[in-house]
């Protein structure tokens, strides 16, 4: 039997509609592949990371120069009966996780004054998060931010257990390379002015 | 096993964290609000097998440790993380 699919059109869609849209989706159910077409770098981020946290397969991410097409396989609960698709709910699912969705570090230190404890502030913030309910998406490096994941740093370690919670670090390129760290960030990747832009307009952004 | 310790002041941890860099395991993280409300810094040691958070218990002290909690990490039925429940070590 060929699978049947659903397409689901979100593009033009500022975050987090195509999320919202995507677990909307899934919860109705009735197909075995849903074909989601985005035309944001955040929207195809935020869906795809979406879909892996509710247990579904990604089958196939086709990426043009004016959209991207994510296949998505919803993950099947009932082991007897492969082709059922009934095994997502809204009870089932992982929120669409409210509140802020994108915090920029501009400053390897929290707040103007000593330092020494701008620098504490930040370690303290950092291991916070790891230890928070509620996550961002994406934190954002510019400027003396993006040596927080640059080799040597003390807050390495908070920023890999970000990465393993499915938070995003995205470094500015220019400000690595002003810096001289372009080979040496250690955790997250490398990333443009548009993109940062675009993350912080589309979601709740928090500036430190 | 971890140990968390509070000091007297900021300054104290950050001292504290900078003279045990070798001897133990230890991270300044804000003092959890299960010990205290207001603002502060400590240091949590480990993991630690029981002799060791016994050893870490006097040298913490030897640093000018205030207070002294056993943590212990017990799985949440409704977080992604441990929970951490401090029990004061007299």
């Amino acid at each position: 039997m060929s699978p049947s699919r659903r397409v689901l059109d979100a593009r033009g869609l500022a975050c987090p509609q195509p999320v919202i849209l995507t677990r909307k989706a899934l919860a109705e159910g009735g197909f075995s592949e849903l074909e989601v077409i985005v035309n944001t770098s955040s929207g195809r981020e935020n869906v795809a990371r979406f879909a892996g946290h509710a247990g579904c397969t990604i089958g196939s991410i086709e990426e043009s120069s004016e959209e991207t097409r994510i296949v998505i396989q919803p993950r099947v609960a009932n082991l007897s009966d492969p082709t059922s698709t009934e095994s997502l709910t809204e009870a089932t699912m992982p929120p669409v996780e409210p509140g802020i969705q994108t915090i920029l570090l501009s400053s390897r230190t929290i707040g103007r004054g000593d330092d020494e404890l701008g620098a504490l502030l930040m370690r303290a913030f950092l291991y916070t998060l790891t230890e928070s309910e509620t996550l961002p998406q994406q934190v954002l490096l510019m400027n003396s931010g993006v040596t927080l994941a640059a080799e040597g740093s003390e807050h390495l370690d908070n920023l890999r257990r970000l990465v393993d919670l499915g938070i995003e670090i995205l470094a500015c390129g220019a400000c690595l390379e002003f810096y001289k760290l372009t080979e040496k960030l250690a955790v997250g990747r490398v990333s443009n002015m548009q993109e940062i832009t675009e993350f912080l307009l589309e979601g709740k952004a928090l500036s430190l | 096993m971890l140990v968390f310790a509070t000091f007297p002041s900021t300054h104290a941890a950050l001292r504290a964290e900078q003279e045990l860099t070798r001897e133990l395991p230890v991270e300044l993280i804000p003092v959890p609000r299960q010990i205290r409300s207001d603002c502060g810094f400590g240091l949590l040691a480990g993991p630690l097998d029981p002799p060791g958070a016994g050893r870490a218990v006097v040298i913490l002290k030897g640093h000018g440790a205030t207070g002294l909690w056993r943590v212990l990490e017990l799985d949440s039925p409704t977080s992604r993380h441990k929970e951490k429940r401090y029990e004061p070590i007299p």
